[in-house]
């Protein structure tokens, strides 16, 4: 029996999360950078595209709701993947994005091997910066959540919290929205599109698969493990047709282009903020 | 027709005349309601209505001592001259004595105070908030910025039903990481600091390392692209 070329990575509906938290999360920092630079030229037209400083809270705010949805059917999803019958194992088990002892030991080999001081560890399922990517996004969420629904209803706010709760809520959201936005443009970009074993996009996160020497190389304790537990075979997929390569590519062309339009035109325009 | 009786007449006069007298009287603060003291009418209030929430006013229990809000040093902080100097927050007009005040705009001396949202991004000028000449101290007495009333006089005219706690939002809120605010609003400083260090330390780690990534595979492997691999097909 011939192994399979490509297996799967990433099942339908991660890819579909994936893309929902792509365009939401473009849209929150376009109406959200335009909102905090409308003080400058660039942050007015910007502005004046989502119908100026009003509307573009509007949009800004339904757009929050539903990515709120989204992380609270997302966690439910997350619940659903524990095995309950062991739930220790399956939460800081191999196939779990919860960090644990390996990740730290991989860490340690993977700066030696910077170096050219070691081989390159022998990554499972997950290794420990895809992790932390995650982790980013699901502490980050929630607390701009909360303090945006604390900003948006001010008068409720204040009934439970004390008033100046929404200066910290505000400091909080800009400071949490502008690390998320220099993160994912710069690092998550980087390492999904510029690094040379990705370069031009990495394509696992559309497609759902990646090609069996690449699995190899990159997660070898991963396709190891697929093969002890006797799961390559049900892991095989095909190929990407043309179109849906065409697809995705653009797409994530266009949206790669997008954040780092927003980012540099963010740092040109920072200190024309004219806010403390 | 039956003639209007005496009576009647100075009635009507007396009406026309209250009419003309409400006429008069200062317009209606925003919220049509205040409850300043917190011994007498408060409680009456809270007695006969028995609800209290909407109207709460914290009530402020002001030291008898000179003192700048925030800072105590002692039964005395300042001499008594210098407290003459710095003690402005108790006066009908805060500006009293001040050396060629007509000629000076509000940002002459108070460059710090138009740099928050209100001014910034609502575009409110100073007299919308704080009214016009004399402007009064905060803690003057009579001055609808007093904190006892702020929220029904100020604050309501645009945030409708602001409560008390509303009004304790710091409109002219200090650089988060200045000086000033980790003495004045030490909250926010921190808060500051801490997200500035998280900022600053994530990326101080992932740049340098997803930069190491690139090198270390630019000069180590050549290995088949996913281009390749998926063309092989």
């Amino acid at each position: 029996m011939t192994l399979p070329t490509r297996i799967k990575r990433f099942s339908v509906l991660d890819r579909l999360s994936h893309v929902f938290l792509i365009l939401t999360f473009l849209l929150q920092t376009a109406t959200g950078f335009s909102r905090l630079y409308v003080t400058t030229v660039w942050g007015k037209k910007v502005n004046t595209l989502f119908g100026g400083y009003d509307t573009s809270l509007v949009i800004h705010e339904w757009t929050g709701m539903v990515m709120m949805v989204g992380f609270v059917l997302h966690s439910i999803y997350l619940l659903t993947r524990v095995d309950w019958r062991a739930p220790v194992k399956s939460i800081f088990g191999p196939d779990s994005l919860v960090p644990n002892l390996t990740d730290a030991r991989q860490f340690g080999q993977r700066l030696r091997w910077f170096f050219g001081l070691g081989p390159l560890p022998g990554f499972n399922r997950w290794s420990y910066w895809e992790k932390f990517d995650y982790w980013a996004v699901y502490w980050g969420l929630p607390l701009l959540a909360v303090t945006g629904v604390m900003l948006m209803y001010p008068l409720s706010t204040s009934r439970f919290l004390p008033g100046w709760s929404l200066n910290i809520a505000a400091l909080l959201h800009r400071a949490e929205a502008i690390l998320a936005v220099t993160y994912i443009f710069i690092v998550h970009f980087f390492i999904g599109h510029l690094r040379p074993s990705s370069f031009p996009m990495n394509e696992a996160m559309f497609s759902g698969s990646v090609p069996m020497e690449e699995a190899i190389e990159e997660k070898p304790a991963w396709v190891q493990r697929l093969k002890e537990e006797g799961k390559l075979e049900s892991a095989r997929s095909a190929a990407p047709s043309l179109w849906y390569r065409r697809l995705y590519f653009m797409f994530g062309y266009a949206a790669l282009i997008f954040g780092v339009y927003m980012l540099i035109n963010g740092i040109m325009h920072a200190r024309q903020i004219s806010l403390h | 027709m039956s003639r209007i009786s005496g009576t009647l007449k100075i009635a009507i006069l007396a009406a026309i005349l209250a009419a003309g007298a409400i006429m008069l009287l200062p317009p209606p603060a925003a919220a049509q309601e205040e409850v300043a003291s917190a011994i007498r009418r408060y409680k009456d209030r809270e007695a006969s209505t028995g609800y209290y929430e909407e109207f709460e006013v914290r009530p402020r229990r002001g030291r008898p001592f000179v003192e700048v809000p925030g800072v105590r040093a002692g039964v005395f902080p300042y001499s008594p001259s210098a407290a003459q100097v710095r003690n402005r927050y108790r006066l009908a007009d805060s500006h009293m004595g001040i050396a060629f005040y007509k000629e000076k705009t509000c940002q002459t001396c108070h460059p710090e105070q138009a740099k928050d949202i209100h001014t910034v991004r609502a575009n409110l000028t100073c007299r919308q908030c704080h009214g016009g000449e004399p402007i009064a101290s905060i803690q003057y007495f009579n001055s609808p910025m007093n904190p006892v009333r702020k929220h029904a006089y100020i604050c309501a005219k645009c945030h409708e039903g602001a409560s008390a706690s509303f009004a304790s939002y710091i409109v002219h809120e200090p650089a988060a990481g200045s000086a000033k605010a980790r003495t004045g609003f030490p909250v926010l400083y921190y808060a500051y600091w801490f997200m500035l260090v998280l900022l600053v330390g994530t990326l101080a780690f992932f740049i340098p390392h997803s930069l190491l990534v690139g090198l270390r595979e630019l000069f180590n492997k050549k290995r088949t692209t996913n281009n390749d691999a998926a063309d092989a097909h």
